[in-house]
């Protein structure tokens, strides 16, 4: 058994901010990841993180500007917690080492994104992620903090309704190991790849999202999907949001700035939502290209401020669709991109379970509402990783460490459970994997209705009982990839379910849920957050959105 | 249909195995493993993350040239002429029959000891890396006010900071395969970027050039610029190496 004060699992930037903090107020404390840190998906994100630093920008209107791109849903409590604490931990990033990019006067550079009213989006090139990531990861090795490395963890343990630590499975040898902690923080990222085209990294399967799920703690808002308006057309790799924000226009078929159609003020800087909805309603009217996209034209930028601003974007042009943007639009579609919902989570990232937290993208606690802004993600990570680093200190201080009876009982549970999904006959994980994925796509996606959910509905359960059939073929010990898809497939089917009935339920369209066949916004009924237990089948429950300063009005750009 | 020839590996038993995989256009080897992996042998083993060339998990050898697997396109890789074959007494074919010679062979990133299949032992690179220390020592009480650099400055940081340790310099480097102990072209080139950095104290450069100033560190060098030439980000090693040495000299 390995012991420790925190266990943080994940190793991206919201895990790594909260080991930072439990270590600097001398907590022992460890971070599992089932990939070195540095290949987290956090390293992708591109376009820059939000903070009110110019002189005539405020907290406040930051706060607004997240509130209304929210449709409302946001907590504005948190909210305002996100907006005042930006600024100090962007400049701490900085003072780090981040290698933010520089205004001429040599401060941090901000640009412009959707739904901000100001420029307020810090950026290093159009690679803030990686720089973010591998300064925080930096950090971490400067404090020798533990990391585990290569460890898929499979279980949460719970012993009388608080969390006592996990089993992970190291994949170097698929050996189990039990760790014991006082206080747990999730930091595991999205679940993006559940759809057949996202931008996210092939590893964000949202399996801790379902561990804490089926631990018994409820998700929240899992409904809101962000699609991001413009992803590479046939890799959906990410071309971020800053090519926008630097200028670049959206084009369809018939060489028409068509946005003007859709929010004729902030144009292509309007929230993405309503930009992804633009996008795919002209493609889906017969205004895009045949093979479903757009073009993105930065050809009027010049090749010095595209080298300058947007090195990795004309890179993945060029690499992943052979294309220069120098010269040539980008054609982008919508894809997958962002979860606003997640572990239900409060503004010190506590779980409704003593002793478990959950920060980053798999938390809603919930600072994004029914649609994120850009540069706000980043910002989420290292504002409540610090936060839940901070009170789970304190939390681990006040109580006692937890018996291993319960521990080595999961222990042995899972290496039962998991030792039988191999060898026999059954069902290889990539068929399941492909029709969920198909199924969210094409029913779950930027447009949804009440046929297509209960069709995906139905769909979803049948492909949960083929999931019992699921069997694993390669009985190797050494990096068993097969073995760690099958595990983690079981998750992605769990939270399809939840995210389709969630988006069942709610006949409304807010944010990124938008129904045809419920056009508006209801606020008499819906202005309330989503809240999935586990019981038999998933149960719904509603709770209050905290309102604050900003009441809810009509949303246009 | 493309042939993909791999070098597989489990203990000590090495053998090379031929798959053939549905191309698509645009298609990356990467997911020409997936697709091995998934519908022909589950047991294939290689790291992957991002498929986007941003998180360097997945470099490996490919028609014997280091790279990104997510990065190389099957239908660049297939017209490549595969130069030395034998040079590990390894029939491919590559010669006898036309056909073949549109075959891709992938191997594991050379200079770092083989796990399984394609998957090497990275903690072996990643302690060279980290025994430089790269990282800012900022004082723990330092406030909270943002340091000002020329935009220059940070531009030319940027070359450096562009690196996603992904190795693919430790693979192509010769002295990386002559001296285990050789902190190679990765941790070298965070070295300049750590030594350029105004932000920090001169102790630490200081410390840091002393760290690399040693057979096992710049000076163990040959000046081939092939981690340049092999590097996905287009970082420069070669540069840093060169200029690192001169200040060792300066001092």
């Amino acid at each position: 058994m390995i012991d420790h004060d925190i266990i943080v699992i994940g190793g991206g930037l919201a895990g790594l901010r909260a080991a930072l903090e439990a270590y600097k107020l001398g907590a022992d404390v460890a971070v599992i990841s089932k990939v070195y840190p540095i290949r987290s998906h956090s390293g992708a994100a591109q376009g820059g993180i939000n903070a009110s630093l110019g002189s005539d920008d405020s907290w406040e209107g930051h706060a607004f500007d997240t509130v209304k791109g929210s449709d409302y849903l946001a907590d504005q409590d948190t909210v305002e917690v996100l907006c005042k604490e930006a600024p100090e931990r962007v400049i701490e990033m900085e003072n780090w080492g981040c290698n933010f990019s520089r205004q001429e006067n040599g401060r941090i550079a901000q640009r412009p994104f959707g739904g901000a009213g100001f420029p307020r989006t810090c950026f290093a090139g159009d690679r803030t992620g990686h720089n973010l990531l591998h300064t925080l990861y930096e950090q971490v090795l400067r404090y020798k903090i533990k990391v585990y490395n290569e460890r898929l963890v499979t279980k949460l343990v719970t012993d009388n309704g608080k969390c006592t630590g996990c089993i992970a499975m190291d994949l170097a040898d698929s050996e189990l190991e039990v760790f014991r902690a006082k206080a747990t923080i999730f930091a595991t990222g999205g679940y993006g790849r559940i759809y057949q085209r996202s931008t996210n990294a092939i590893i964000n399967r949202g399996f801790g999202i379902s561990l804490a799920y089926n631990a018994g703690v409820p998700l929240e808002d899992m409904e809101f999907v962000q699609f991001h308006p413009t992803t590479l057309w046939g890799t959906n790799i990410l071309i971020t949001e800053g090519a926008r924000g630097e200028g670049g226009y959206l084009f369809n078929r018939e060489h028409e700035r068509f946005m003007e159609r859709y929010a004729k003020d902030a144009m292509e800087l309007a929230p993405r939502d309503i930009v992804a909805r633009a996008i795919q309603k002209e493609i889906d009217e017969g205004r895009g290209f045949p093979e479903g996209y757009v073009h993105l034209d930065l050809t009027h930028l010049g090749k010095q401020k595209i080298n300058e601003r947007l090195p990795g974007i004309r890179q993945i042009s060029i690499d992943f669709a052979g294309i220069d943007p120098v010269k040539e639009p980008i054609p982008v579609q919508p894809g997958q991109h962002y979860s606003m919902g997640g572990v239900s989570s409060d503004k010190d990232g506590r779980t409704p379970m003593p002793g478990l937290y959950a920060v980053g993208e798999c938390a809603c606690i919930s600072v994004h509402g029914a649609n994120r802004l850009g540069g706000n993600s980043l910002l989420d990570t290292v504002v409540f990783g610090r936060r839940a680093g901070m009170d789970a200190v304190g939390y681990a201080r006040s109580v006692s460490r937890p018996d291993e009876d319960e521990l080595m009982e999961a222990f042995r549970m899972e290496e039962d459970r998991i030792s039988g999904m191999i060898g026999g006959e059954g069902e290889n994980f990539a068929s399941i994997r492909d029709d969920l994925q198909r199924v969210m796509q094409e029913h779950v996606g930027v447009f949804r209705n009440r046929k297509g959910l209960e069709h995906a509905l139905k769909e979803i359960k049948h492909l949960r009982k083929r999931a019992l059939e699921l069997r694993v073929q390669s009985n190797v010990k050494v990096f068993n990839f097969e073995l760690v898809n099958a595990l983690e497939l079981q998750g992605m089917l769990e939270l399809g379910y939840i995210i389709t009935l969630g988006a069942l339920a709610r006949e409304e369209s807010r944010g990124a849920h938008y129904r045809t066949d419920h056009l508006e916004r209801d606020d008499e009924k819906w202005l309330k957050h989503t809240l999935a237990f586990m019981d038999k089948e998933p149960r719904l429950e509603y709770k209050e959105v905290n309102i604050g300063t900003f009441a809810p009005k009509r949303r246009e750009y | 249909m493309v042939k993909l020839t791999i070098r597989r590996q489990d203990g000590n038993t090495i053998w090379y195995e031929t798959f053939e995989v549905e191309e698509r256009p645009g298609m990356t080897v990467l997911e020409a493993l997936f697709q091995i992996q998934e519908k022909q042998d589950g047991s294939l083993c290689f790291r992957y993350s991002c498929r986007g060339a941003v998180c360097g998990s997945c470099a490996m050898l490919i028609n014997r040239k280091p790279g990104l697997a997510c990065r190389t396109q099957l239908s660049d890789a297939r017209t490549e002429v595969v130069h030395d074959p034998e040079s590990e007494n390894v029939s491919l074919k590559h010669d006898s029959k036309d056909e073949d010679k549109e075959g891709i062979l992938v191997e594991p990133l050379p200079n770092l000891q083989v796990i399984r299949d394609l998957i090497v032992d990275m903690d072996h690179f990643f302690r060279l890396v980290d025994s430089i220390g790269p990282w800012l020592g900022v004082p723990e009480d330092a406030g909270n006010e943002q340091t000002l650099m020329e935009p220059a400055l940070q531009m030319q940081i940027e070359k450096y900071t562009n690196c996603i340790l992904c190795a693919t310099c430790h693979g192509s480097c010769p002295a990386a395969e002559r001296d285990g102990e050789y902190l190679g072209p990765a941790a070298l080139a965070k070295a300049w970027r750590f030594f350029i950095d105004p932000r920090n104290d001169e102790e630490d450069v200081g410390k840091l050039l002393s760290d690399i100033d040693s057979h096992e560190g710049v000076w163990g060098c040959d000046v081939v610029y092939r981690c340049v030439a092999v590097c996905p980000k287009k970082v420069p090693p070669t540069t840093a190496i060169i200029k690192l040495r001169e200040k060792i000299k300066e001092r």
